[in-house]
């Protein structure tokens, strides 16, 4: 089955809450992780699937953040309204920077997007008026979905479940139809894929776009999840975290994006309790990882497990004797 | 006489492709009619790839016209071309290598399916449907060029020939008019060329012009119906396969002899 993954996992983000309640990685970093897979997955959309690296998505997840906190404090807008709103602004601007910033490859894309998210970040320590600066905006209001206020853990464990399942479904679906094998084969053979009628230059920006708006997305809901932003959240060194997220899990796959996002978060928390030592040994276990296992954690892993799996069966299948192995 | 004019698909008009003073294509004119296979043969750098590559719109030509089908290709950008009905292989295969062959097919199937974005990350019924026929249509394509048992491979773990093929099958599945096969027989042994000849034999069955960029001088003799053969980015010869087999020029700049010609 196609989806047979999926459920899985969705089987798994619900249980999870109802076995272990009021578990601190269940509610607390389980929201973290929730929002990291909706930034990894989109990102890896334009990562894994197309092949174009961004350095600064982390702006586009600051879009979404700021405008959520901007027009729900200054302007009393609806939660949802300022939500639609920062997913329209990130959006417009990914689109208009798509074309220009696309036509670049490799480094030089790498320094445009890094580029791009180090301005969004000046922007937003800068412009003290609308932002607050450093000391960045409080006092945002909880979300309010159709009269219904999601303010405690729990609560908001089952909605950032909700969104990330909505957007792991939709990265799914968009993979494995024509406009995800036309990213594939840009990805894979851009001239050949030209020559079959795509229009690269247009799928690139398509999916620039949506990336950008699951990062808008994440950003909202984290605004009203923390009830305050500030310029650290969407920093140069964010958009480095999900870079690493989405080529740790594995990429050009959605589920490995996930889990780059869940074992990063993880891994942060989990090396809390070594202090000073944290950064140092967080560096040298994703050193490990790409020396191990470069294709990433999920996509390795699996592969790892398919492998052992076929070698048992033609094992098996050698003792008898009228079926010879075949490599 | 042949009515070559009025049945034209294709018609190179004096094109010229320099890069940089070094004249690729120095003024090449020929007509390619109406479901023909059309050979373009000449030694290596006579600018065989670069007219493929001009013809596809990846140069923009310094100067000349390339009228297909009525319309006029020159400043179309590569995906408006495939629009048009032109498909090709490419000399290097151009694989999508991570995708299956079914996966690589099915990208040939792009203009003939309708997806957006929108339609494809909800997956609404209609595009359950597209994505249905898009298989069946890559079925026959892969079919057709007896790939069917390969369809759930990855495209980069295939076997160099079968490799070429999916990029024939690849190129069929766009449904195209006008097909442009670059090197199909480089790097293939006596059977697989023979089974290439079959191939092309039956691809040229169902209708589709073929443009065929080859050095394999017999598979060229014994399917070509009109061969072009370039010489320094010019036309040496143009005729029936005959009549290019008994032209004195095309010998001596085949064979390297000492017979000369007029520039």
């Amino acid at each position: 089955m196609r989806l047979a993954g999926f459920f899985v996992f969705a089987v798994a983000v619900i249980l999870l809450p109802i076995l272990f309640p009021d578990n601190y990685f269940v509610t607390v970093v389980g929201i973290a992780a929730g929002l990291h897979v909706i930034l990894a997955v989109g990102l890896n959309l334009l990562m894994g699937y197309a092949g174009q690296i961004s350095l600064g998505h982390a702006a586009f997840f600051g879009m979404g953040g700021y405008a959520s906190a901007i027009l729900t404090t200054r302007w009393e807008w609806p939660g949802w309204l300022a939500m639609l709103a920062g997913l329209l602004v990130a959006g417009t601007i990914a689109w208009l920077l798509a074309r220009p910033i696309l036509r670049l490859r490799g480094h030089y894309l790498a320094m445009a997007t890094l580029g791009f998210g180090v301005i969004i970040h000046v922007l937003m320590v800068q412009a003290t008026e609308w932002t607050g600066g450093p000391d960045g905006l409080g006092n945002i209001p909880p979300l309010n979905l159709l009269g219904w206020t999601v303010d405690s853990d729990r609560q908001w464990y089952w909605v950032i479940a909700v969104a990330m399942l909505l957007v792991i479904g939709l990265s799914l679906n968009l993979v494995d139809s024509r406009i995800g094998r036309a990213l594939r084969a840009v990805r894979s053979a851009e001239l050949a894929a030209q020559m079959m009628g795509i229009d690269t230059a247009r799928a690139k920006t398509q999916v620039f776009v949506v990336s950008a708006l699951f990062a808008a997305f994440a950003g909202s809901l984290f605004a009203h999840q923390q009830a305050f932003v500030s310029p650290d959240s969407f920093s140069l060194m964010i958009s480095v975290e999900l870079v690493t997220m989405v080529v740790l899990g594995g990429m050009a796959s959605t589920f490995g994006a996930a889990c780059g996002a869940i074992a990063l978060t993880l891994l942060h928390e989990g090396l809390v309790v070594f202090e000073d030592y944290e950064m140092l040994i967080h560096g040298a276990l994703l050193m490990a990882v790409m020396i191990f296992l470069p294709q990433g954690l999920f996509v390795g892993l699996t592969q790892g497990v398919h492998r052992g799996w076929t070698w048992i069966a033609s094992r098996r299948g050698a003792k008898e004797p009228h079926h010879p192995a075949v490599s | 006489m042949m009515t070559a004019h009025s049945s034209s698909l294709l018609t190179v008009e004096a094109l010229e492709q320099s890069f940089g003073g070094v004249m690729a294509l120095a003024g090449v004119s020929f007509q390619t009619p109406e479901k023909l296979v059309y050979a373009i043969i000449g030694p290596n750098g006579a600018g065989k790839t670069t007219l493929f590559n001009v013809l596809c719109g990846f140069y923009s030509p310094t100067a000349g016209a390339l009228r297909f089908d009525g319309h006029e290709l020159r400043g179309l950008p590569p995906h408006r071309i495939a629009a048009l009905g032109i498909a090709r292989t490419f000399q290097n295969l151009q694989l999508f290598f991570n995708m299956t062959v079914l996966e690589n097919v099915m990208v040939g199937c792009h203009l003939r399916a309708k997806t957006g974005l929108l339609s494809a990350a909800l997956r609404l019924p209609r595009v359950r449907r597209e994505e249905r026929q898009l298989r069946a249509w890559a079925a026959e394509a892969l079919e057709l060029c007896g790939l069917s048992d390969r369809a759930g491979q990855l495209a980069g773990a295939l076997p160099y020939g079968l490799m070429k093929r999916v990029e024939i099958a690849r190129a069929l599945a766009a449904k195209p008019r006008l097909l442009l096969l670059d090197e199909p027989a480089a790097g293939l042994n006596d059977t697989e060329t023979m089974a290439l000849r079959d191939l092309i034999a039956r691809i040229h069955a169902t209708g589709v012009t073929i443009l065929l960029v080859e050095h394999h001088m017999p598979l060229v003799m014994s399917i070509a119906d009109r061969l072009l053969v370039l010489d320094y980015g010019s036309v040496l010869a143009e005729g029936p396969p005959v009549e290019i087999q008994a032209n004195p020029r095309v010998i001596a700049a085949y064979l390297g002899g000492a017979v000369q010609y007029a520039v």
